[in-house]
């Protein structure tokens, strides 16, 4: 296991996942949220090959109203 | 009537796109997303700013909100409220441009969290990045011509200062400054933002010949929002139909507008 913060909360998960299976992991069940990992865009092109390490800081963000 | 001809008539390009409303308005703040809907309608605005934020695990967050926005069929403008950095900003922006579609950005990033002034340095730093990876900047900026033309050097074609502090509705503080960054500018897009707090701050704002205003607390906190908003749209209409119209040169001193000649009882003053 690894310990992670996902939108400031600390998380475990398994050693060796990818972004999607990251996202699963932590059950989010919606679409229409971006993600960022240690405050770099990655893409849901770049899902599959982008490796969540131990320490790694994710935001995962929705829309909100805005001014 | 002449609004209705107008209307039709007076359409502007902004961002690629034509649009007949020059009032952008925000979608926060509202008492309630019904609220917002029927001030966003009543206000005509077509360019509605929104935001990201962190989304909680296993439940929709956020997504009852952009339901509504994308049923309204108007142009969004995701901005990177919160950050205090070029970086922070432009990966804002990347993540905003996949969630809602648009290479479209209101670019904010904060120097000074009293005043939620913008940090000129980073802005500049963070524009020229978003341009290069193919974003309209929409940057939000002070009155410093200074600021304003370093944003236009790094292919900024848009310009955004503000009138005075974020919700502060305090209208234009420097309006000499506002006017002087539309003489310099004559070809880039202008608006107002932040800070207008009455529907004649918004009207002063076009009739310095500026392109739109964009403004959410002046409607959201009104209250009645959704009045409020039909007061802005009218205002707006009528500080750009007073720019187009040309306003009359002031004169030091009086001068009748009935016609002097015949007047009755004449006698001259001592």
């Amino acid at each position: 296991m690894i310990e992670v913060s996902v939108n400031g909360e600390l998380k475990q998960l398994n050693e060796g996942l990818n972004v999607s299976q990251m996202i699963e992991a932590l059950n989010y069940k919606t679409k229409g949220f971006a993600v960022a990992v240690n405050t770099t865009f990655v893409a849901i092109t770049s899902y599959e090959k982008t490796i969540i390490k131990s320490g790694d800081t994710i935001d995962i963000l929705a829309p909100v109203q805005g001014g | 009537m002449t609004k209705h001809i107008k209307q039709e008539t007076d359409t502007w390009e902004i961002g690629g796109k034509t649009l007949h409303s020059r009032l952008l308005i925000g979608s926060a703040l509202y008492p309630s997303p019904a609220n917002m809907e029927d001030a966003i309608k009543t206000s005509g605005a077509q360019i509605v700013t929104v935001a990201l934020r962190r989304q909680a695990a296993g439940e929709g967050g956020g997504n009852q909100f952009w339901d509504i926005i994308k049923s309204m069929g108007i142009e969004v403008l995701p901005n990177t409220a919160g950050s205090h950095s070029a970086k922070e900003a432009i990966t804002t922006a990347q993540m905003a441009r996949e969630v809602f579609g648009t290479n479209w950005v209101k670019l904010e990033v904060i120097g000074d969290q009293y005043n939620l002034q913008p940090d000129p340095f980073e802005t500049v730093k963070a524009a020229e990045a978003l341009i290069k990876d193919g974003f309209e900047v929409f940057p939000y900026t002070t009155d410093d011509l200074v600021v304003a033309k370093r944003l236009a050097d790094v292919g900024c074609k848009i310009l955004m200062p503000w009138g005075s502090p974020i919700g502060s509705g305090r209208g234009l503080m420097n309006p000499s400054n506002l006017k002087a960054i539309r003489k310099q500018f004559p070809d880039l897009q202008l608006i107002v933002d932040a800070g207008i707090g009455k529907p004649s701050d918004a009207t002063q704002a076009m009739e310095l010949g500026y392109d739109g205003v964009l403004l959410n607390s002046a409607i959201a906190l009104a209250q009645d929002p959704v009045k409020m908003a039909e007061a802005f749209k009218y205002a707006v209409e009528a500080g750009r139909l007073g720019y187009e119209s040309g306003t009359m040169q002031e004169r030091e001193f009086a001068s009748p507008s009935t016609p002097t000649v015949g007047t009755p009882f004449w006698h001259q003053f001592k």
